[in-house]
C-alpha cells in the first residue's frame, strides 16, 4: 500500500477522466449539425433533386441514422481501439494525422522542455545567489525580455536576420532531413531558442524568489557553518526545496505553452506540428481531428500531472502516499 | 502556398489551388491559351450546331499500373455513373444534369448532346473532366459507396496518372507540402500541333510545393532563394521588383472585389424597411466610393477599377456601350450620393439631419461591414468604404473582422427551411428561398467574398443576378429582365449576337448596382529571376510543363 498502489489508482483514474471527457465531447458533437449532411442537401438542391432525401442518404452513409446509444458505443469503442475516424479536411485517418504532426512537434518540444526545466531553475538560483548585483539584473532582464516579447514577432525577426539576411538558417522548415542530423539541429535552433526564451522567464522568476527564501534559512546557515561547499549548498540545500513548489506549476505552465506558443512558432517556422493541426481543424470544423487532438492533450495532461506528483516524493521525502 | 489542400481527388476537389496541384500530375480534358484559344489536352471538342459536341480523345494516353490506355469509355462512365448519379455527390454533378446525354461513339470518341445549343460550351468548364480509369471507379459504383470513392488512396494520391501529367506525385505531406518528380513519358512531348517547346517538357527534375502559412516566411524564402515562387502582396511588389534575384508578374484575375448589401429580411439592421432593396439608394451608395482612389491607395495600382461584371481585358467587355461608371467623375461625391439617397428615401421616414442620415426614430443610420480576419488588404478596403460612406452618404459604418468560414456558415448561407414547398423557390443554402428566408445571424454589408466574373463565358455569371437561382445569398431581385437576357446569351449562335446581348447585360448590371462593384485586383506573383514561362495575362500557366530556368 505505498507508491505502487498510488500509481495504479492514478493510472486507473486517468482512464476514468479520459472516459468522461470523451463522453462529453461525443455529446457535444452529436448535438451539433454535421456540415457534410447539409452540404449533401445543398448539392441535391443545386441539381434539382430532393434535399430532404439527400440529407437522409448522407445521414445513412455516415451512420447517423443508428440509435443514439449504438452510436455512442461505436464511438467509445473507436476511441479505445484507436480508430479515431477520418479527417474530412486532410483526407486521411485522424490517428495518422496526429502521429504525423506529433513527429515534428516532438522534435522541438523535447529540447525545449528539457532546456526550460534545466536552465530555468539554475538561472533563478544564480540570480538569487547574486541578488541585486548586475548579474541578477542581467538574468532578470533576459527573463523579462523573453517573457515580454511576443514569440510570433520574435520568431519573424530572427528569421529575417538569420535566415534572409545572413543565410545561416533555412527560412522554410525542411521535412526531408533526418531527425538526428546537423541540418535538423540548425533548422530547429531558432524555434527552440524562441520557445525557451519565451517560457524560461516565469520558471526563472519563481525559482529566484523561492530560492531567496532558503538562502538565509537555518539549515543553509548550518551547512555553511559545517563547511559544506558552496556548490553543494546551492545544489542540495537550496535548489531541492525550491523545486517542490516550482514543480507544481511547471507541468501546467508548459502544457499551456505547448498549445499556445507552439502554434505561433509552428506558423512562423512552417513546422507541420500539432499546434497547426489543431488550429486548422478548429477553423475548418474538422470535428474528428479536433476530438483526436483534444484526447491527445488530455492524455498528456493526465500523465504530466502524475509525473509531477511522483517528482514530489523524490524531491521531498516528507511527502508520502501511504494515506492517499 | 499559405494553407494545405483538403483533397487531391479530382472528383471531389472544388478548390482552384488544389486543382493546380492535381494538374501538375494529371492533365484535364483541355485548357485555354492566350487569346481565349481552346487548347486540347486529353481531348479535343468540336461542334456543328452548338447542341451536339464531339470529343476526340487523344491516342496514346496511358494510365499507370495495369489500367491501360485512356479511352472514351472512361470519360462516359465517369460522367454517367458518377456525375449524373444521385449517390456520388461529385463536385461536377451540377455540370451534368440528366438532360445532357453522353455516349461513346468510338474507342476514342464520345459525344455530348445538350438540351439547348450553347456556342460557348467548353468555356463554361462544364465538360472539363479528368481522365480516371473505369476499373478504379467500378467497385464504388457497384456499392454506391461515395465515402469509399472519396477516400480511395489511388485516386486521392494520384497514383494512376501514368503519362498523363508533366510530373508524378511522389509524396503528399498533408501539412507541409507535396513533392513531384519529372515524368519522362509525358504524352505532350510527342503530341502533334503543340508548340515546339513542349518536345523537351518538362524541364525541371523535381517540383516542391511547400505550405508556409506566414506571409513573412514565404517572402523571406523567395528573397533568400529558398523558393522559386511566392505570392507578393501589393505593398511589397516594388521591393521585390528591385531585387536582382526576383521578378514580379502582375497577372489579371477574373475575381472582383465587391461590397455586398444584404437585401434579405435580416439585412439593414438599422431601422425599418430595407433601403438596400431600392435601386436609387444603391446607386447613391455607388456614388459614395472613389474607385480610383481605392485602387491606388489600397491595391497600389495593381488592380483595375470595376464598373460592371466583366474585366476590361475580356473579349466580352462592351467597349463601346454606355456603361454607367459609378464612383468616378460626376458619379462620385457627396452631392451625387446624397441627391440619389434623398430621392430614394423621399417616401420613407428616413431623413438627413445635417450631414447625417437618420432612421425614423431620429437615430443615425449605422451599418456593419464584415471583412475576413487577418486579410490586411481587405481590412483596408473595408475601412476605406466606411470612411467614404461616412463622408459622402452620412452613414456610420462599423467595420467588423470575422473568419471567412464562420461568415459563410452563419451569415452568408441561409438556414434551409423545413418545408421548402411553401416557398416560391428554395435552391439550397445559398438561396434557400425569397427574402424572408434568412441566415442564422443578421448582417448588413460584407467584402468577405470576391466573385467570379467568368470572362471566358459570362453566361455562367447568370446565377448571381437571378432571384431564384442557386446562388443569391444577398436576396437580389433584378429590376431588369435578367433571366431573359441570359437565356438569349445562352442560345446565341454567333459572336456578334453574343456581343450585343452581353453589352445589354453589362449595361443593366452597372445601372442596377446589385452590389458595389469596386475593383479587379491582379495577382502579384514573385518568381526567381531566370524562370521563363510566366506571362502577365489571365492565361499565365497554361503551358506550365514548358516552363524552364534560363541559367
Amino acid at each position: 500500500m505505498g507508491l505502487g498502489w498510488y500509481i495504479t489508482r492514478r493510472v486507473a483514474w486517468a482512464f476514468v477522466v479520459t472516459f468522461v471527457i470523451v463522453s462529453i465531447t461525443w455529446g457535444l458533437l452529436a448535438a451539433s449539425p454535421d456540415p457534410q449532411v447539409s452540404q449533401a442537401a445543398t448539392q441535391a438542391a443545386l441539381q434539382g433533386g430532393n434535399p430532404a432525401e439527400a440529407q437522409e442518404r448522407a445521414r445513412e452513409l455516415r451512420g447517423l441514422d443508428a440509435p443514439l446509444y449504438q452510436r455512442y458505443i461505436d464511438y467509445v469503442t473507436g476511441v479505445y481501439t484507436l480508430d479515431w475516424g477520418w479527417s474530412q479536411t486532410r483526407n486521411q485517418p485522424v490517428t495518422e494525422a496526429i502521429l504525423d504532426a506529433l513527429y515534428y512537434t516532438i522534435q522541438y518540444s523535447i529540447p525545449w522542455t528539457v532546456l526550460v526545466v534545466l536552465l530555468g531553475p539554475l538561472v533563478g538560483l544564480y540570480s538569487s545567489a547574486n541578488q541585486y548585483s548586475w548579474k541578477d539584473h542581467a538574468a532578470t532582464g533576459f527573463a523579462f525580455f523573453g517573457y515580454a516579447i511576443p514569440n510570433f514577432f520574435f520568431g519573424i525577426i530572427l528569421l529575417l536576420i538569420f535566415g534572409v539576411q545572413l543565410g545561416w538558417i533555412p527560412v522554410i522548415y525542411n521535412t526531408d532531413v533526418p531527425v538526428f542530423s546537423v541540418a535538423n539541429a540548425i533548422q530547429l535552433a531558432m524555434p527552440v531558442f524562441v520557445l525557451v526564451t519565451g517560457s524560461i522567464g516565469a520558471v526563472m522568476r519563481v525559482s529566484r524568489n523561492e530560492s531567496s527564501e532558503f538562502m538565509q534559512a537555518d539549515f543553509v546557515k548550518t551547512a555553511k557553518a559545517k563547511g559544506v561547499s558552496q556548490l553543494r549548498i546551492y545544489g542540495r540545500h537550496v535548489l531541492r526545496p525550491t523545486m517542490v513548489p516550482l514543480s507544481t506549476t511547471i507541468v501546467g505552465y508548459l502544457l499551456f505553452l505547448f498549445v499556445g506558443s507552439s502554434l505561433l512558432v509552428e506558423v512562423v517556422f512552417s513546422i507541420p506540428g500539432l499546434g497547426r493541426l489543431l488550429y486548422r481543424a478548429i477553423i475548418a470544423q474538422d470535428t474528428s481531428v479536433v476530438l483526436g487532438t483534444t484526447l491527445f492533450f488530455t492524455f498528456v495532461a493526465t500523465v504530466g500531472n502524475l509525473i509531477q506528483d511522483l517528482v514530489y516524493t523524490v524531491l521531498d521525502p516528507r511527502i508520502n502516499f501511504d494515506d492517499r | 502556398m499559405s494553407s494545405p489542400v483538403e483533397t487531391l481527388n479530382p472528383l471531389y476537389n472544388s478548390e482552384a489551388g488544389a486543382g493546380t496541384l492535381i494538374e501538375y500530375a494529371l492533365d484535364p480534358g483541355y485548357t485555354w491559351r492566350p487569346g481565349s484559344e481552346y487548347f486540347p489536352l486529353a481531348y479535343d471538342m468540336t461542334t456543328d450546331n452548338g447542341e451536339v459536341w464531339v470529343a476526340n480523345v487523344r491516342e496514346g494516353l496511358q494510365y499507370g499500373g495495369d489500367y491501360g490506355e485512356v479511352t472514351a469509355e472512361d470519360f462516359v462512365y465517369q460522367i454517367t455513373q458518377l456525375h449524373q448519379s444521385e449517390w456520388a455527390g461529385t463536385v461536377d454533378a451540377a455540370s451534368w444534369p440528366s438532360e445532357v446525354n453522353v455516349e461513346a461513339t468510338g474507342d476514342y470518341e464520345f459525344q455530348i448532346e445538350l438540351p439547348n445549343p450553347n456556342a460557348l460550351y467548353p468555356e463554361t468548364f462544364d465538360p472539363y473532366v479528368y481522365p480516371i480509369p473505369m476499373e478504379l471507379m467500378q467497385p464504388y459504383v457497384g456499392n454506391q459507396d461515395a465515402q469509399g470513392l472519396q477516400q480511395d488512396t489511388e485516386i486521392l494520391e494520384l497514383q494512376f496518372t501514368g503519362n498523363l501529367g508533366a510530373y508524378t506525385l511522389d509524396q503528399w505531406n498533408r501539412s507541409s507540402g507535396l513533392s513531384y518528380s519529372r515524368n519522362d513519358d509525358y504524352y505532350l512531348k510527342n503530341a502533334e500541333g503543340v508548340p515546339e517547346v513542349f518536345t523537351q517538357a518538362p524541364y525541371f527534375d523535381s517540383l516542391e510545393v511547400q505550405v508556409v502559412q506566414e506571409e513573412q516566411s514565404r517572402l523571406g524564402a523567395l528573397e533568400s532563394g529558398e523558393t522559386d515562387s511566392a505570392a507578393v502582396p501589393p505593398n511589397r511588389v516594388s521591393r521585390f521588383r528591385n531585387l536582382e534575384s526576383t521578378d514580379v508578374y502582375v497577372i489579371p484575375q477574373p475575381y472582383n472585389e465587391v461590397c455586398v448589401y444584404n437585401m434579405r429580411d435580416n439585412g439593414w439592421t438599422t431601422g425599418p424597411g430595407n433601403l438596400f432593396r431600392n435601386k436609387q439608394f444603391r446607386q447613391g451608395l455607388g456614388c459614395a466610393v472613389d474607385k480610383q482612389r481605392l485602387v491606388t491607395g489600397v491595391f497600389r495600382d495593381f488592380a483595375d477599377v470595376e464598373y460592371t461584371w466583366q474585366p476590361r481585358w475580356s473579349n466580352w467587355y462592351p467597349q463601346n456601350a454606355d456603361v454607367m461608371q459609378f464612383g468616378t467623375g460626376e458619379l462620385y461625391g457627396s452631392e451625387a450620393t446624397r441627391s440619389r439617397i434623398r430621392e430614394a428615401i423621399s417616401d420613407t421616414d428616413y431623413s438627413y439631419n445635417g450631414e447625417t442620415l437618420q432612421n425614423p426614430s431620429g437615430q443615425p443610420v449605422e451599418l456593419s461591414l464584415y471583412h475576413s480576419a487577418g486579410q490586411n488588404t481587405e481590412r483596408s478596403m473595408a475601412e476605406f468604404i466606411a470612411q467614404e460612406f461616412g463622408r459622402n452618404a452620412g452613414i456610420n459604418v462599423s467595420v467588423e473582422a470575422i473568419d471567412g468560414a464562420q461568415f459563410s456558415q452563419n451569415y452568408w448561407q441561409q438556414q434551409v427551411p423545413e418545408n421548402t414547398d411553401q416557398y416560391e423557390w428554395s435552391n439550397g443554402s445559398y438561396n434557400a428561398g425569397p427574402r424572408e428566408v434568412t441566415s442564422a445571424n443578421a448582417w448588413d454589408m460584407t467584402v468577405v467574398f470576391g466573385l467570379n466574373t467568368y470572362p471566358l463565358n459570362p453566361t455562367t455569371a447568370s446565377v448571381f443576378f437571378q432571384r431564384d437561382s442557386s446562388y443569391n445569398p444577398y436576396g437580389y431581385y433584378p429590376s431588369w429582365n435578367a433571366s431573359e437576357l441570359f437565356e438569349r446569351a445562352s442560345n446565341a449562335t454567333n459572336d456578334q449576337e453574343l456581343q450585343s446581348v452581353f453589352a445589354e447585360i453589362f449595361r443593366n448590371i452597372a445601372e442596377d448596382q446589385p452590389m458595389a462593384m469596386l475593383a479587379f485586383p491582379a495577382d502579384t506573383v514573385g518568381y526567381a529571376a531566370g524562370i521563363e514561362g510566366p506571362q502577365e495575362n489571365f492565361f499565365s500557366g497554361w503551358d506550365f510543363p514548358a516552363w524552364y530556368r534560363n541559367e
